[in-house]
Formats: C-alpha cells, structure tokens, sequence
C-alpha cells in the first residue's frame, strides 16, 4: 500500500531521506535543555504579563507623551521578521534562483512563528485585552490598526498554506518513512499527507497552487509591512510624518529577514548536522542577497533622514538632531554603523561570507533591526509639537521597566519554541523539492 | 431640609445646656440682598439671597425668610420661604391683594431673615414703582431697528412715560446674553438702536431681543422679549456623513476593501480545493 | 410635632416655587435645586430655566447622557472656546476647577497652561491649552473602534467603555491633549452610571482628555474652567450664534476673532481646532515665571 513510486532506489534520494530525516527521531539532551530554557523565559514573561494585568500598564515605562514602547518596537521587529518567508517562498523561488531551495521551510517556519508572536505582543501592548472582540464588534475600517489587524490575519492564513502545501509530499515521506516516533507524531504525518502518492496529477496541482500563492504572497507581504509603516506615517510626528516610510519598511524588513535566515542555518546545520545541505557556498549566496538587501535599505534610511535633516524644520530638526547628536546618538550611530554600514563592507569580500563572520555579523544586523524599530518608535514621541511641561521626570524618559524587558524577551523565546517545534516535527529542508531539482539538472544538461 | 430640622435640634440643646458662653458675638455675620424683578411675562417677583461669612461668604440653605409688606402704619405677612442651595428665594407678587401702596404708588416691602444660634439675624426694605417695558422692531428700507417704550404705572393704572431711563439691549445667546447696546428713553419714554448687521439667528433666522432695565433705583430689574427673524439663518449640517472620522467609512473604502480582500481569500479557498483535489486525486 | 411643620413647609415652599416665578431669572439663570426625600422614586429636582419656564423633574432626567445618546450631540450648535493669552498670567484656578470637577489627581490633569516662547526675541507667556475638539480629528480618524468620536455639536469626546487602550489616538493628537489611565484610577465619588458626557468614572487601560464638560452644556451652563478662571481669559459660546462669554462679559465671536487677530494653534496642520488663540499682545500682566516645581 505505501508504495513511493516516483524516488523508487535511487541512492542519492535515499541518501537525501535518511540525512534530512535523521533528526525526525534523534532527541538529543542539549535540545531538551534548549527547549527548557526557553520555556523558562516564557513563563518569566507570562509573570510579567500577569503583573501587567493585574495592575495595569503603569508596570512599564510608558507614560503619556512616549505613549508607545518596546512592546511596538518588538511588534514592528517581529512583523519585519516575517516578510523573509514571502522573500524565499516567492521572490527566489519566482527569480528560478534554485541555490535557495534548501531555505525556503525555514523561512516560511520562521515566518508564521514571527506573525504569530507580533499578534500576541500587538495585544500585549493593548491597554484593555479584555474587549479584544471591539475590534470585531466596533471595528471601523479606516482605522490603520484595523487593516493590521485584517493583513496580519491574511498573511498568517497565506503564510501557514505555503508552509503546508510545500510539506504535503514531505508528510507523505514522513509517512512512509519514518516509523520510529511517538504516535501523534505519526497521526499528524498520516493525516496530514492527505493521501499523497506522488502521482503525476498530484504533482501537477501542487506545482500549480505553489505557484499561485508565490504570486499572492507578495503583495500581501508588502502590504502587511506597508501597513505597519502606516501605523506611524498616519500621524504627524516627527521621524514618522514620511512618505518614505512604507519601501524604507519593507527593504528593513527584507533586510532583517536574510540575516535571521543566516542565524538559522548556522545553528540548524550545526544542531541538525546537515553541513552538507547548508553548505559554505549557501552562506556564500546568502552573504551577496544579505548585501543587496542591505545596499537597499541603506539607500532608503539615507533618503528618510536627508531631507529632514537638510531643512531642520521645527519639531523634526529637534528630532533630528535629538538622533544625531543628543540622547539617542550613542545608539542611532551604533545601529548605523554595527548593523548597516559595516556589515556591507566586510561581507563585499569573499572572506567575510563565510559562515562564522557572517553569523557574527547577521546578528549585529539583528541587534540593528531591533533597535532600530526602537529608535522609529520612542524619540519620535518625545517630540511633540507642544513643549512637555508639568510632569513628573518619569513622563520624560523611557527606559523599559524589567516586565517590558521580561515580555519581549519571551517574545523572542516564543518565536524560537515555535520553531523548533515545528523543525523538530517536519523536514527541515524539502526533500522532495531538493530531489526534483536532481533530476531536472541532471536531466538536461549533464555536465 | 431633615439637617435643617437637627441642626434646629442641637441648637435647641446646646441653648439648654450651655454656660451662656453662646451669645451673639460667636454668631456668624449674615447678608440679605433683595432685588425686584419683572420677567418678560409681566410676571413680578422679589428675589432675595442669604449669604452667611464662614470664612468667606457662602450661600446659606434651609433658611426661613420672610418677605413683609410695609407702609408708614402697618406690616402684612406676605409670605414665608426656605432658602435653596444657593441661598435664594424667589416670591411672585402679582396681584398679591396684602400690599400696600403709597399715594404715588410706590410699594415697599421688608425682607427678614430671623436668625438663630449660629446665624445672626438680617433685614432689608426695598422699594419699587411699578412699570412697563415693551420692545418694538421697526425697518426702514435697509435699517433695522429695535425700540423700547417705558412707562411708569401709577395709581389706578395711569400710565406715563418715563424719561432718562437707562435701557440695555441683548442678544440671548445659549449661556449668556450678548450686549448690543444701550440708550436713554425720551421724553416719550423711547429709546431706540439700530440692529447689529450680520447677525446669525437660529435656522429659520429667528433672534430672541431681551431689553432690560438694570437694578433701577425706582423700577427694579424689568425685563422685555421679542423675536425677529432679521438674523441670518444658521445651516445646521445634519446629512449622515461618511468619512475617515465617522463611524461609516467612505464608500470607496468599503469597495476597495472588499474588492483586494475577496481577490485574495478567494485564491485562498481556490488552493484549499485544490487540496481536497489532491487528497482525491488517484 | 416640630418635624411635621417643616415638612409642610418644605412642601409649601416648592408649591410656591413652582407656581410662582415662571421666568427667567437674568442673574439665576437656571437653578437646579434637588429636594430630598426618603425613597428615590420620588427625589425631584426643579428647574428654572433661562427660557422663562420653571419645571419639576424627575431627577433621574438628569442623569448624564448614555454611551449612545451621548455620541449625537446637542442640536443646533457648535461650541468654540477662545483663549485671550494677554489675560492669563498662569492662575491655574482652570486647572484647579477641571480636576475638581473631573476628579483628577494633580498629577494629570486634562488642562495644561505651559510656558511658551515663540522665538528668543520675543516674550514668554503663558498658553492654557486642553483638548482642540478638532473639526477634522485625527485621534477619531485613527480610532479602530470608534472609542472616540465627533459629534454634530463640534464636540470629541470618548467613550471608555469601548476604548480598547491602544493609544493610537495618544500618538495620533499632535497637541498632546490626551490622559491614559496607566494604573487603576483612584476612585472617584459619583451617584451616576458612567456617561462620555462626564468622563466619570475613569477606568483602568483607557483614555481621557478635556471633554468642554458636556454634562454642563446641556444646562446651557458654561464648561468649569471658563467660569474658574479669575482674569476672563477664557470665553466658551456657540459658534452658531456668534457669541462666546468669559462668564462676566459676552462678546461677538468674529468681532473678537477679527478685532484681537485670534488665530487657532498649528492651523497648518489642517486639524481645524475649535480652540481659538488671540495673541498675547497688550498684557494684562506682566510675565512671571512660576516658582520652581510648581505642578498645582
């Protein structure tokens, strides 16, 4: 009965089958120990949360004037984390830039843990989750918060499907294969395969939903960080009353998202033993992307803050120069050189693509990204137009309370757990989609 | 009016068994201002307020005041009232058969705050000359004017125009009357303004004229209405709108919406078929 | 014995109050006086209002508008505020009066009047500021629930009931007039259910912010802080009928406006407030600063 026509007794695919599907069974302890800590984290940030519950957001260092904190910094952070999966999934994929093959479930995992934590932490950062269900009853759809919540919705449903669909023969794999793992492990690989058998028709409805939702999913990820950019260019504050801050965004985003990827595959092909399929010449592809991407980014963080800073109007030049030269300097100019401008230089050469510093500079650029959402989102509403007078020293500063630090850092645990999990119950790298190119390389022009 | 009736009672009590030591100097200072009034309807009536100092002067409640007609031989009771929270009385005395009147018509009455053990006791008399107050418009080609006539009422109704009188003209305005001027009555008891150009009345363009004579030694307050629609018309915009700031969104927005998102739900639901294919599939 | 007379002449007293005076009062204007009986059914409250009627109601009639109703407006009109910054020299009596009324604590309350100076050249002065009640609202525009809304009247108000916390309109007001209630508030004392017409009482994980005190409005009462402020600085009226007063003196709106060059703060910005400016030129007193740490 499960009888796998289609990669009957070649050895490279069985080779395939038995490296990318080895971890499948393995349970290692420092996974275990892994998995432990991050829970850890989590229920220290449920306590947190908790304590924000219980007596309101005054447990954090928001106040009125710096109205919003780390908890929508994390959120547009998360968001940008994202857009990767629409940019392995469809972009590369779309562009036949084949090299990507062996990333495109890792970023879609990473993608849906990312969507899924921004939501959470959107309602974290609500002053009344408790009348969540407004948003449904009362929802008033020219609110931006409301297409937010509308394109989160879409791009987690478009997100999970492209996730699915590309497992679908992987499951049926899995199925057929893989024996030796708990039952609902097998339940789930059983059920979820729905009958696949790798038939021709099969495979030609799979090749052609795979590509429709290639193509949706653009626009919908551009949308959903567009969107989030509109949170802010909606409103006059300085820094955020910007035409530019939709592409500036995206290309942030996209920028982001390739330095995660290459933090993933670092420890994924170190953890899952798979230095063979993550290979040099993969970190080689991802450091020119990374640099792209970057190169982009820069041309629009240039653009943002020219003009500005050209004209020094009012509330903006204050900004401005509040970034450039006063309390947030320090950090403006560490994001700009640590998390941009130096890891361009030294991933131009070929010896900075190698794994090692480009997981070294992937993280700087990460750090970057982070605090970089940070310094969109709080000097901006320490500029207001009318002077800040009368209130308590607190209403003047923001540094993020231990229950801030404590929800975003489980933030960032969850989207982990969410990973591993998802790595730990499916192929990591598509199996099916690796052999395929096999066999049309080899096909036409063997070499 | 309960506290009124125990704070009586304590008072009663501490008379009995205090030392003496209670006497009218530890009594608090009371004032009683008493003011005519004739409102628009003709409708006349004496205003009277109790403020008692506490440590400033504060409206007195629940106190029993007494209003008196008086004249060189006599004094009638007219009536008795209780203060409200803001220390004010108000007595109608139209066609009040107790008062008296002297030979050329004057009225006079005494207004009389008994006092008790904490409150010292207050008086005062006021006396008023009956009159008339009433508001014409006239409009010549362009100009729109208002007149006033005052009259003194005498014995037996006479009726007589009174001279040099001091008469304001407002505007009523939602909390507060707009001043647009004021003028001397003739000889013949007029006084007249001009219209101010370019006022805004309500949406028929109606405006409410209020004139008065202010706290006149011999007359009083007396006040005097009329409405004319020489104002501009106000448009009041009631149409449902449907914009960013309203509860409805702009149409387009709606279509919009609906048009991007059934584009992409539908091709979500498209692949969950084709799924269903694939799990059919042979 | 005692008692019973009282009584009865308590009961006389509001025959007689409401048979006699059936006009308006021009220094009342309108009296609300509650008699207070044993059950509540009976608790009436009497009116005399400034159109000459003098009525007995109900005194649940007067209890704040409902979340509903309060979201119509009052018809017919459109309430301005214009603040004559040549007459405030920083009293805070508006504050004072806001925050009693409100029941706020000092620590935030919904007026501000801050230190202004609009170049170096010139000199300071004192700008009393509470919410613009914009006439093109950007904290309504991004409310994803319709928490806060405009109404037919002019004015924005909020309702907390509905307010889901998320402080977009905080970040959307460029004027900085809006309060959120980080912590639990502290409790407030009021025998009505909570209206947005009164703001009261506050609640945890919401928003406030200066609502023209519509509760008063319906009185046809002017808002507290322009009945407070020692100096006349602040005038309140309906820009229907061209009036506005300062609780004393009552003045033509355009007359001022034109006359004192009143202008709106940030007018391009596009927002058009309904709180107009007339410039602090011509003082009425000389600019002192306010003591050091002075927050009440």
């Amino acid at each position: 009965m499960m009888k796998n026509e289609h990669t009957l007794a070649d050895p490279f695919n069985e080779k395939v089958e038995k490296d990318l599907l080895a971890h499948l069974t393995s349970n290692r302890r420092k996974g275990r120990i892994f998995v432990f800590v991050l829970i850890a984290i989590i229920l220290v940030g449920l306590f947190a949360y908790y304590r924000q519950l219980r007596y309101g957001l005054i447990v954090t260092a928001m106040r009125d004037y710096t109205s919003w904190g780390v908890y929508i910094a994390n959120f547009v952070f998360l968001v940008a984390i994202s857009l990767v999966g629409s940019l392995f999934s469809s972009i590369l994929k779309l562009s036949k830039a084949t090299w990507s093959t062996p990333l495109t479930r890792i970023s879609e995992i990473i993608a849906i843990a990312a969507i899924m934590c921004a939501s959470i932490i959107i309602i974290v950062d609500m002053g009344r989750p408790d009348r969540f269900f407004n948003v449904l009853i009362h929802g008033r759809i020219q609110s931006p918060i409301i297409w937010d919540v509308i394109i989160i919705t879409t791009y987690l449903t478009i997100s999970l499907l492209l996730l699915y669909i590309s497992l679908i023969p992987d499951l049926a794999i899995c199925r057929d294969k893989v024996k030796n793992v708990a039952k609902w492990k097998r339940w789930v690989y059983k059920v979820f395969s729905i009958n696949w058998h790798g038939t021709p028709e099969q495979y030609k409805i799979l090749h052609k939903i795979s590509f429709t939702l290639s193509v949706m999913v653009i626009p919908v990820a551009f949308a959903i960080h567009t969107v989030t950019s509109w949170l802010f260019s909606t409103t006059w504050r300085p820094g955020w009353d910007s035409t530019n801050l939709g592409p500036y965004f995206v290309s942030g985003a996209l920028m982001a998202g390739a330095a995660v990827i290459i933090v993933a595959m670092y420890f994924i092909r170190i953890a899952l033993n798979l230095k063979e399929y993550l290979n040099d010449k993969l970190f080689d592809h991802m450091g020119k992307l990374l640099v792209m991407l970057s190169l982009v980014y820069l041309y629009f963080n240039i653009n943002e803050y020219l003009g500005p800073a050209f004209k020094m109007v009012g509330v903006e030049g204050e900004h401005i120069i509040e970034l450039f030269f006063g309390k947030y300097a320090g950090m403006y100019w560490m994001v700009q050189i640590f998390g941009l401008i130096l890891p361009i230089v030294v991933m131009i050469f070929k010896w900075g693509r190698r794994p090692l510093p480009m997981l070294v500079l992937s993280f700087m650029i990460l750090l970057g990204a982070w605090f970089k959402r940070f310094l969109i989102v709080i000097p901006s509403l320490q500029h207001p137009y009318l002077p800040i007078q009368d209130v308590d020293e607190s209403y003047r500063h923001y540094i993020p309370t231990w229950e801030e630090w404590a929800i975003t850092c489980a933030s960032f645990a969850a989207v982990l757990l969410i990973i591993t999990f998802l790595i730990r119950l499916f192929p990591v790298i598509p199996i099916w989609e690796l052999k395929e190119e096999k066999e049309s390389n080899s096909k036409p022009n063997q070499k | 009016m309960n506290n009124l009736f125990k704070y009586i009672l304590f008072g009663f009590m501490a008379l009995i068994f205090a030392t003496g030591d209670i006497s009218a100097q530890g009594k608090k200072t009371t004032r009683l201002q008493v003011e005519y009034y004739k409102n628009h309807d003709k409708m006349e009536m004496l205003i009277a307020t109790l403020i008692a100092k506490e440590r400033r002067y504060v409206p007195l409640a629940g106190a029993m005041i007494r209003f008196y007609s008086v004249n060189d031989t006599s004094k009638a009771l007219l009536e008795e009232l209780v203060t409200n929270d803001e220390g004010k009385v108000v007595l109608k005395i139209n066609d009040n058969s107790k008062i008296f009147y002297d030979p050329s018509g004057i009225m006079t009455f005494e207004v009389e705050y008994g006092g008790n053990s904490s409150y010292k006791s207050v008086q005062r008399q006021i006396s008023v000359k009956r009159a008339n107050l009433d508001v014409f418009f006239f409009q010549k080609d362009s100009i729109k004017s208002i007149e006033v006539n005052a009259s003194e009422i005498g014995p037996d109704n006479l009726i007589t125009p009174i001279q040099g009188l001091h008469v304001r003209f407002y505007i009523k305005g939602t909390f507060s009357l707009l001043d647009i001027g004021k003028e001397k009555t003739d000889q013949y008891g007029n006084a007249r303004i001009d219209f101010p150009v370019y006022m805004p009345g309500d949406t028929a363009g109606v405006i409410k004229i209020v004139v008065k004579i202010e706290d006149d030694d011999d007359y009083g307050t007396i006040e005097s209405r009329g409405e004319i629609n020489w104002g501009i018309p106000v448009k009041v915009i009631k149409k449902e709108r449907r914009g960013l700031g309203d509860t409805d969104a702009p149409l387009w927005m709606v279509y919009t919406l609906i048009i991007l998102l059934s584009a992409v739900w539908f091709h979500y639901l498209y692949v969950i078929y084709m799924i269903i294919k694939i799990k059919l599939a042979r | 014995m005692k008692k019973r007379k009282i009584k009865q002449s308590r009961r006389k007293f509001f025959a007689k109050t409401i048979t006699a005076a059936a006009g308006a009062i021009g220094g009342i204007g309108l009296t609300a006086h509650s008699c207070k009986s044993k059950s509540e059914e009976h608790e009436k409250v009497t009116l005399l209002s400034q159109d000459g009627k003098l009525v007995q109601v109900d005194k649940a009639a007067i209890t704040p508008a409902s979340p509903a109703e309060a979201r119509k407006g009052i018809p017919g009109k459109h309430f301005v505020m214009v603040v004559d910054l040549s007459r405030c020299r920083n009293a805070r009596k508006c504050i004072k009066a806001c925050d009693h009324h409100h029941q706020l604590t000092p620590d935030r309350p919904y007026i501000k009047v801050l230190r202004m100076q609009d170049n170096p050249a010139s000199s300071p002065y004192w700008m009393p500021k509470k919410c613009f009640h914009c006439d093109n609202p950007p904290c309504v525009k991004v409310c994803p629930v319709g928490a806060t809304f405009k109404r037919t009247d002019g004015l924005v108000l909020i309702d907390n009931h509905r307010c889901i916390g998320c402080r977009f309109c905080m970040a959307a007001c460029p004027y900085s007039a809006r309060v959120f209630n980080w912590g639990k508030p502290k409790p407030q004392k009021t025998n009505h259910p909570y209206s947005p017409e009164t703001s009261i009482p506050s609640q945890i994980g919401t928003v406030e912010k200066c609502d023209f005190c519509p509760d008063m409005l319906r009185q046809n009462k002017v808002p507290h802080c322009i009945s407070a402020c020692p100096n006349g600085a602040l005038y309140f009226g309906d820009q229907n009928s061209d009036s506005v007063t300062n609780g004393s003196e009552t003045v033509r709106l355009s007359t001022l406006l034109r006359d004192k060059a009143g202008y709106r703060y940030l007018e391009e910005l596009g927002t058009q407030p309904n709180v107009y400016y007339l410039p602090p030129a011509n003082r009425l007193f000389p600019f002192k600063d306010a003591p050091e740490g002075q927050s009440s």
